[in-house]
């Protein structure tokens, strides 16, 4: 009962939110670059990217700007993924690389660029200094979130409305399935995949700003913790759907907070129950196959 | 040339040095002003001679002249007379100093670090660099250098990736590291940026440092070792179409293996515990790399995502079994008996038959102290490589070669060459490294296994028409594929790499990362996979000394180094395909000749094959099953 009485209270309801809000901005950016045939496993890195960028902006703007920086460094941010998985499209789409080994470059480039700026900016290699002021916190009572968090909730909305009720979206989900057929309808396929993998950048990059000036109030190494993995994860759990992604992050964020809160109460190993989310992928993984993901995905479009 | 320092005359502890420019000029940023520079004229004249060479060499070039080759070398040639002549001359400066009875012993030894340091800089460096590329290319207009230059095609990639990244990280180091400058003197525009240059020369001359000095050396194939088992592991599913980035999670549960049987095998096994670890290694990672082969097989799951999850699985099992000895569950607390006494999380240490030796230690058999390796290693490849060739008619002379060879491995292993070397890490995971990649040449290229394998990642559905189980393949290589990353864990565990015999959290696993960009810069073969890996252990070892004389650059560089030369693989070097895959000349000839000529021989068809060291990766089989529509 102890334990129910844990779960039933404000505080896990903000640790669940603030767990699902970074799962659910990279897996609905994810969505966009599958739909449209670019497998994005740089996700990871394109937090990490946009968590960078939004610190280290903030505290430069600060000092002139005050308040408003955080909303400066927000901007960054997104414009910092969206740059960076520009570089994963040109590579992936005009060189028609294999689109797992880009992904996994940027994700290694991930690993070392923070460190060599913020070497360069300030000395430390694995912490930027705390910025003053972060992003403002809204809501009421013990209920407060940062901007990011509606944000998120209003994108899962705003994708649904994209993907299936407007021209854009069936022209991605086409060139995602049939990239051959969407390009003799007069689809321009290279196009819509660059607009697609550079807003995915976009959504992680605001993901990673969420951890490092929404959460937080600094980039400390390695910030995402994997969350761009569990997000491609989500990903596929929620069958490359907008509100699959969000059932499938919403359930693993249920998972993270509860390991978040475990730790110190004697029921069950912490370690092992923040596995779950990549157990449950594998094993949905076993029952859905690739059946129902993108045609395309993965394939180069060489028209 | 112009543009940046010729030479560097000397240089303090924290990179300050004493730059040369083609001018004559000499600038002094260094701390310790008054030291005696080596003379320079000659090296100067030498240089000028240089420039003229290579502004012929343009100048030829561009007008499409057949000699311009001729002058590249020249100049070439005279650059590299200046270097040695710079040489010459510091060793005489520094045996100047050295017979100084004047200077104390500490100033002296300061002295003879400062001109151990100087030597040629970017102004000397790129000269011999052109002059070997304008030589290449004008002989390229002759046929027999065509061809040779032709079946190194598959060189090309990864050297012009190497290049870009090397461009690209010196852009980095340009913009983030500031010049150091510690003669007080403030420094103007120009001479700042000459400071500039000079720094990147230095950090890339640190980088690549290792391959020149043996100790130094030592350590870089100390750290190249779990490279190669990884990246073996990686090239060998790319070979099969298949794309493992589970390495990490293979070495932990490799690792975890073989901490168990070394710790808790009955000690009564003797000598059978260390043959038995590393199979329990091999074994360990065969299980992880199996789940997504047969998840794969079974049920058509993609081994991209499955292996990602199962990185984090096994992380998590690794941090439950070593980070603390008792776990909570359901209300108990239940003990572990992994985690050793202590605040830091690691395992009980390995008993002392289940530890891989020092290699110096198993190789020395020098008495008395002294260190003198034994030659008989170095004699027993010889006499493979050297009766393999002799022997080309015989048809068993792989056999024949290798029993010479280990009759004269084991008659000379008492003759020992001595070597002054301190303190080297590098263990016998190194050899069983280099095992493995004899094992992965001769299975992929040898068997009929292999040919199975190959057939499957070249075209799974031509494999399949042709009998061969595409489901039998893809468990095969990634259950193979996982142990050769699951060996990488005796690296770490039995050989003790990180100071200690024991399982360690502080396990670098994401080697098994570093492992995608050794196969790809190996362009997934065996020899590749080595050598690359040696790169890689090289710039990680110069890295460590680039974090201890800079403040504003570390040992991040390499990092992102590695992610560039990746991503610029994967871009395949910006290059045209019309460069990096030409169609074969035999298919050219057939197609000049029109029909009725003949058709492609076995030779070009294999050389293409072995050109495709990614075949159709990360493709989704549905498409495939499809077909294009």
């Amino acid at each position: 009962m102890n334990l129910l009485e844990q779960l039933f209270t404000t505080a896990f309801l903000v640790t669940f939110i603030r767990s699902v809000v970074p799962l659910l901005l990279t897996a609905l950016g994810g969505l966009f670059s599958e739909r449209s045939g670019v497998v994005n496993i740089a996700l990871d890195g394109l937090i990490i990217f946009g968590a960078l960028a939004g610190a280290v902006s903030t505290k430069l703007l600060e000092p002139s700007l005050g308040a408003a920086a955080p909303w400066v460094g927000w901007l960054a941010g997104m414009l910092v993924g969206g740059l960076i998985a520009w570089i994963h499209a040109v590579v992936s789409i005009k060189y028609r690389a294999n689109q797992v080994i880009s992904g996994t470059a940027i994700n290694l480039l991930a690993t070392g660029v923070p460190a060599v700026l913020l070497t360069a900016l300030y000395g430390v290699s694995n912490e930027s200094p705390k910025v003053e002021n972060a992003l403002p916190l809204w809501g009421i009572g013990d209920l407060k979130f940062s901007p990011p968090v509606y944000f998120a909730f209003l994108a899962v909305a705003a994708a649904w409305y994209v993907m299936y009720r407007t021209p854009y979206g069936l022209r991605l989900r086409a060139t995602g399935e049939q990239p051959g057929a969407a390009a003799s309808m007069g689809v321009n396929v290279r196009r819509m995949r660059y607009s697609a993998v550079i807003l995915s950048g976009v959504l992680a990059g605001t993901a990673g700003v969420f951890l490092s000036i929404g959460n937080l109030d600094s980039y400390v190494r390695n910030i995402s913790a994997g969350g761009g993995f569990i997000a491609l994860a989500a990903l596929i759990f929620g069958q490359w759907k907008p509100l699959g992604v969000l059932a499938a992050t919403l359930l693993f964020g249920l998972l993270q907070a509860m390991s978040i809160t475990l730790d110190g109460q004697n029921l069950l190993p912490s370690t092992l129950v923040q596995a779950l989310p990549y157990l449950i992928t594998i094993i949905a993984l076993i029952f859905t196959g690739r059946s129902r993901a993108p045609k395309a995905l993965g394939t180069p479009y060489d028209g | 040339m112009l543009l940046a320092p010729l030479a560097t005359l000397g240089r303090g502890f924290s990179a300050d040095a004493v730059l040369l420019h083609l001018s004559g000029s000499v600038m002094n940023l260094s701390a310790n002003q008054e030291a005696p520079l080596p003379p320079t004229g000659t090296i100067v004249a030498l240089a000028w001679a240089t420039l003229a060479m290579m502004v012929a060499t343009l100048v030829g070039a561009l007008r499409r002249q057949n000699w311009f080759w001729i002058t590249g070398l020249i100049g070439s040639v005279l650059a590299v007379t200046a270097v040695v002549t710079l040489g010459n001359s510091i060793d005489e400066q520094t045996a100047r100093v050295m017979a100084d009875s004047a200077l104390r012993p500490g100033a002296k030894r300061q002295l003879r670090n400062y001109y151990a340091s100087a030597g040629m800089n970017l102004g000397l460096f790129l000269p011999v660099l052109a002059g070997l590329i304008a030589a290449g290319a004008g002989l390229s207009a002759r046929d027999w250098w065509w061809q040779t230059f032709n079946r190194m095609r598959g060189l090309l990639v990864p050297t012009a990736a190497i290049g870009l990244a090397i461009l690209v990280g010196a852009l980095v180091v340009l913009i983030v590291q500031p010049a150091v400058n510690q003669s007080g003197a403030a420094l103007s525009l120009w001479s700042g940026w000459l400071a500039k240059a000079d720094m990147v020369y230095f950090v890339y001359s640190t980088l690549f440092a290792p391959l020149t000095a043996l100790n130094p050396l030592l350590d870089s194939l100390k750290l190249a070792t779990p490279l190669i088992f990884t990246g073996l592991s990686v090239a060998f599913a790319f070979r099969t179409g298949l794309f493992n980035i589970g390495a990490p999670g293979q070495l932990t549960m490799g690792a975890i293996g073989a901490m168990l049987v070394g710790v808790y095998a009955p000690a009564s096994l003797g000598w059978a515990l260390l043959p038995l670890s590393v199979l329990a290694a091999a074994l360990g990672g065969a299980l992880w790399g199996a789940i997504p082969g047969i998840l794969k097989a079974r049920f058509g799951s993609s081994e991209v995502i499955n292996t990602i999850m199962l990185n984090y699985v096994a992380s998590a099992i690794f941090i439950f079994m070593i980070g603390n000895d008792k776990f909570p569950f359901l209300g108990r607390e239940y003990s572990l008996p992994f985690k050793a006494e202590g605040f830091e999380p690691r395992s009980q240490e390995l008993q002392e038959a289940a530890q891989l030796r020092p290699l110096l230690s198993v190789l020395n058999v020098g008495q008395n102290g002294a260190v003198a390796v034994s030659i008989g290693l170095l004699v027993a490849t010889a006499a493979f490589f050297g009766l393999r060739l002799a022997l080309r008619r015989q048809k068993n002379r792989s056999l024949i070669a290798a029993a010479a060879a280990l009759i004269l491995g084991a008659l000379t292993w008492q003759i020992g060459i001595p070597v002054s070397v301190t303190g080297s890490q590098l263990n016998g995971a190194f050899l069983i490294a280099l095992v493995c990649a004899a094992l992965f040449g001769l299975l992929m290229w040898r068997t009929a296994t292999g040919y199975a394998l190959r057939a499957v990642g070249l075209s799974p559905k031509a494999a399949e028409y042709g009998g061969i189980s595409v489901a039998r393949g893809t468990i095969l290589a990634m259950t193979i594929a996982g142990m050769f990353a699951g060996l990488a864990g005796t690296h770490y565990v039995n050989g003790g790499a990180l100071d200690e015999y024991r399982l360690k959290g502080n396990m670098p696993v994401n080697v098994g990362f570093d492992g995608i960009a050794v196969a790809l810069m190996g362009q997934s073969t065996p020899a590749g996979v080595v050598a690359a890996s040696v790169l890689f252990g090289t710039i990680d070892t110069g890295g460590i000394d680039v974090d201890q004389k800079l403040d504003t650059i570390n040992r991040d560089i390499v990092t992102v180094l590695k992610a560039l030369i990746v991503l610029f693989i994967a871009a395949g070097g910006f290059l045209s395909r019309r460069v990096t895959d030409p169609p074969p000349p035999a298919l050219l000839a057939s197609a000049k000749a029109g029909p009725g000529a003949p058709s492609l021989d076995g030779t070009s068809a294999a050389h293409l094959e072995r050109s495709t060291p990614l075949p159709n990766v990360g493709q989704n089989p549905e498409h495939h099953r499809d077909g294009d529509k």
